[in-house]
C-alpha cells in the first residue's frame, strides 16, 4: 500500500513537471520551424515545377507584376503565351495579345512564332517576323514581360 | 521539413495526457476512465487531419492546426480538473470541430465563390444576429443564447464569421468609393452616406447588442472588427477616427443611462469596494493570478473552483493559477504566433478579398483572445467572451474550427500561371 502510494506521488511529480517542460517546448519547436519555413517559402519561388531534362523552362526575368518574377514554366513539345485565359502562360499585361506567341518543338529544336500580335514578340530585342529556331539563354520579350528561355 | 509538423501534434497530444494521466493518479483508487477513449479518438483524428494538411491539397499552412489543437489540448485538461462532466462534450467538440474543419476544406472551391456575394452575406449577418436579439434566451447573464430542442446555439459566435466575410467583400468592392468620393468636413475625409451606411449599421448592431442583451464582450468584438478591416481595406484613419467618437459616445451614452453597465466600469476601477458582492468574480481571478505567481501551484493544486464561471470565461485565471506566469506566457505567445502565421497567409493572397478575409479572422481570434485574457486580468473592463478553442463552448469550438478552415483554404497559393 505503502509502495503504490510512493509510486503515485514520483509519477505525479514527474508528469507535473513534464507538463510544463512539454508546454514550453512546444512553443520553442513552433518558433524554429516558422522561423524556418517562412524563410524556405522566399527561396521556393525558384523551384515551382521539377524540371527534367527532356524539357524547355522560361524563367520569367522581369515583369510589371512583381509576383511573376522568377517564376519557371517548364514544357515538352509546346506551349502558348498570351492575355487569353486559354493559353498555358497567362499574361495580365495590357500590351500583350490575347493570343500573342507559341513555342512549339519541330525537329528537335524549339521554334517560336508570333501568331499576328499589335505590340510584336522580341527575341534579344530584335521583332521577329514569323517563325524563329529558339536557342538556349535567348530573352523573349512579350509587352513588359521577359522570359529567359532555357533547355 | 513538412512532416515535422506531426511531432507539434504529438506534443500536444502529449500534453493532453499527461493532464488526463496527471488528473487520474489524483483520483486513485476511485479512477473515471470515460474521457480515455475520446481522448484517444482525438489524438488519432488530430494525426490523420495533419496528414491531410501535410499532403497540401486544399491549403499550404501546416503549422495553424498544430496550434489550434494545442489550445484545445490545453482547454481540454484544464476543464477535466475544473468540471469533469464537461470533459467528455468538450472532446465531442473537439472531434466535431476537426470534421467540420476538413469539410470546409473539402468544400473551399465552392466557399471561395461564395465570397463574392457581398449583400446576401450582409443579409445573412443581420440575421443572425437579430435572431438572437429577438428570439434570444438568458444563460449566464448573458441574453445572446438561441434554444433549440436539446441544443442551445451562441447565434453570434456564428455571426462573427460571416460579419468578416461580409466586410470583405464590401470593402474589396467598393475600396475605390470609399477612398476618393470624399468630402472634406474639418480635417475628416468623408465618403457619401450610402457608402458607409453598412459600416454605421455593424456598428449600430454592435451598440445594441451591448444594450439590451448585455453582451459586453461580443458588442466589443463585433466592433474592433468592423474597424480594423475598415482601416485595413481603405487604408483611410478617418474611419478610424468615426469609430472612435461612435465608441465613446456609445459608452457615455450606455454610462449613464443603464445600470449594469455602471456596475461593470465600476467594478473594473475598483473592484476592492464590493469584493464580496458583485466584484467577486474579478477579485478571486486576481487571487487566481496572484497565487499561481512564476511557476504556479502545479496541475490540480490550486483552488480556481473558487471562480464563479471558471470554465469558460475565467479559464485563462485557473490556468494563471496553476500553470503560473511562464504557463500564461506561452498560451500568450502562441495567440501571437496563431495570429502572425494568419497574417501570413493574408499578406501571401493574390486577390484582395481573400487577404481580407484571412486578415479579418486572425483578428478577429486575436482580439477574442486580448478582450478576454485583459478582461479576467483587469486591465480591460470584464467582458464576457470565451477564451478561442480553450473555454467550453461548442458553438464558439466550431465557429473557431471553420475560421481556422477557410484561413487554411485561403493559403492554398493558386499555381494559376500570370496574375
Amino acid at each position: 500500500m505503502q509502495g503504490t502510494a510512493i509510486v503515485i506521488k514520483l509519477l505525479g511529480i514527474i508528469l507535473q513537471y513534464g507538463l510544463l517542460a512539454l508546454l514550453l517546448y512546444f512553443v520553442y519547436k513552433l518558433i524554429k520551424f516558422m522561423t524556418k519555413d517562412s524563410r524556405e517559402i522566399r527561396e521556393d519561388i525558384y523551384a515551382v515545377t521539377e524540371i527534367s531534362n527532356e524539357e524547355a523552362v522560361l524563367t520569367v526575368l522581369e515583369a510589371a507584376d512583381a509576383t511573376m518574377i522568377g517564376q519557371r514554366f517548364a514544357f515538352s513539345d509546346e506551349i502558348s503565351i498570351g492575355r487569353g485565359t486559354d493559353n498555358d502562360i497567362i499574361l495580365n499585361d495590357s500590351f500583350a495579345s490575347h493570343h500573342h506567341a507559341v513555342i512549339a518543338l519541330l525537329n528537335n529544336l524549339y521554334v517560336i512564332e508570333d501568331m499576328g500580335s499589335v505590340n510584336k514578340t522580341y527575341v534579344n530585342g530584335q521583332a521577329i517576323t514569323g517563325r524563329q529556331y529558339l536557342q538556349s539563354g535567348d530573352i523573349i520579350t512579350i509587352g513588359s514581360v521577359s522570359f529567359e528561355f532555357g533547355r | 521539413m513538412r512532416s515535422k509538423s506531426l511531432l507539434l501534434i504529438a506534443v500536444d497530444f502529449l500534453i493532453m495526457f499527461a493532464g488526463l494521466g496527471i488528473i487520474m493518479l489524483g483520483q486513485y483508487p476511485k479512477v473515471d476512465y470515460s474521457p480515455i477513449p475520446w481522448a484517444l479518438g482525438a489524438a488519432v483524428l488530430g494525426i490523420a487531419v495533419q496528414l491531410f494538411l501535410i499532403k497540401g491539397r486544399f491549403n499550404d499552412d501546416i503549422w495553424i492546426f498544430p496550434m489550434v489543437l494545442f489550445f484545445s489540448s490545453v482547454g481540454i485538461i484544464m476543464l477535466a480538473r475544473l468540471k469533469p462532466i464537461l470533459c467528455v462534450p468538450q472532446l465531442r467538440w473537439l472531434i466535431i470541430g476537426m470534421l467540420v474543419m476538413v469539410l470546409v476544406l473539402y468544400f473551399s472551391r465552392q466557399l471561395k465563390n461564395m465570397m463574392q456575394y457581398q449583400y446576401i452575406l450582409g443579409i445573412c449577418t443581420l440575421v443572425v444576429l437579430c435572431l438572437s436579439l429577438l428570439f434570444g434566451v438568458e444563460i449566464g447573464g448573458s441574453k445572446n443564447w438561441l434554444v433549440l430542442g436539446p441544443f442551445s446555439v451562441q447565434p453570434s459566435e456564428f455571426g462573427k464569421i460571416l460579419l468578416v466575410l461580409f466586410l470583405a467583400a464590401f470593402l474589396s468592392d467598393h475600396k475605390d468609393m470609399l477612398k476618393e468620393a470624399r468630402k472634406k468636413f474639418l480635417f475628416l475625409d468623408l465618403p457619401p452616406l450610402r457608402f458607409i451606411a453598412p459600416l454605421l449599421v455593424i456598428w449600430g448592431i454592435a451598440i445594441l447588442m451591448f444594450v439590451v442583451q448585455r453582451d459586453l464582450g461580443s458588442a466589443l468584438l463585433f466592433f474592433c472588427m468592423a474597424v480594423f478591416m475598415t482601416y485595413m481595406g481603405t487604408g483611410s484613419k478617418s474611419y478610424v477616427f468615426i469609430a472612435m467618437c461612435f465608441i465613446c459616445l456609445g459608452a457615455v451614452v450606455s454610462y449613464t443611462f443603464f445600470s449594469h453597465v455602471q456596475v461593470r466600469f465600476n467594478i473594473w476601477l475598483d473592484p476592492w469596494q464590493d469584493a464580496v458582492g458583485q466584484a467577486y468574480q474579478v477579485v478571486q481571478s486576481l487571487f487566481a493570478f496572484a497565487a499561481g505567481g512564476v511557476w504556479g501551484t502545479g496541475f490540480t493544486h490550486g483552488h480556481p473552483g473558487l471562480i464563479p464561471e471558471v470554465h469558460t470565461d475565467f479559464i485563462f485565471s485557473a490556468i494563471g493559477e496553476e500553470f503560473g506566469l511562464l504557463g500564461c506566457t506561452v498560451i500568450m505567445m502562441v495567440y501571437v504566433l496563431l495570429f502572425y502565421r494568419g497574417i501570413m497567409v493574408a499578406l501571401n493572397c493574390k486577390k484582395e478579398l481573400h487577404t481580407l478575409v484571412a486578415a479579418g479572422f486572425s483578428i478577429a481570434l486575436f482580439t477574442q483572445a486580448f478582450i478576454i485574457i485583459a478582461g479576467v486580468t483587469k486591465f480591460l473592463p470584464l467582458t464576457g467572451i470565451t477564451l478561442p478553442f480553450i473555454s467550453y463552448g461548442g458553438s464558439s469550438m466550431v465557429s473557431g474550427f471553420i475560421m481556422i478552415g477557410l484561413l487554411l483554404a485561403l493559403s492554398k497559393k493558386e499555381r494559376v500561371n500570370g496574375a
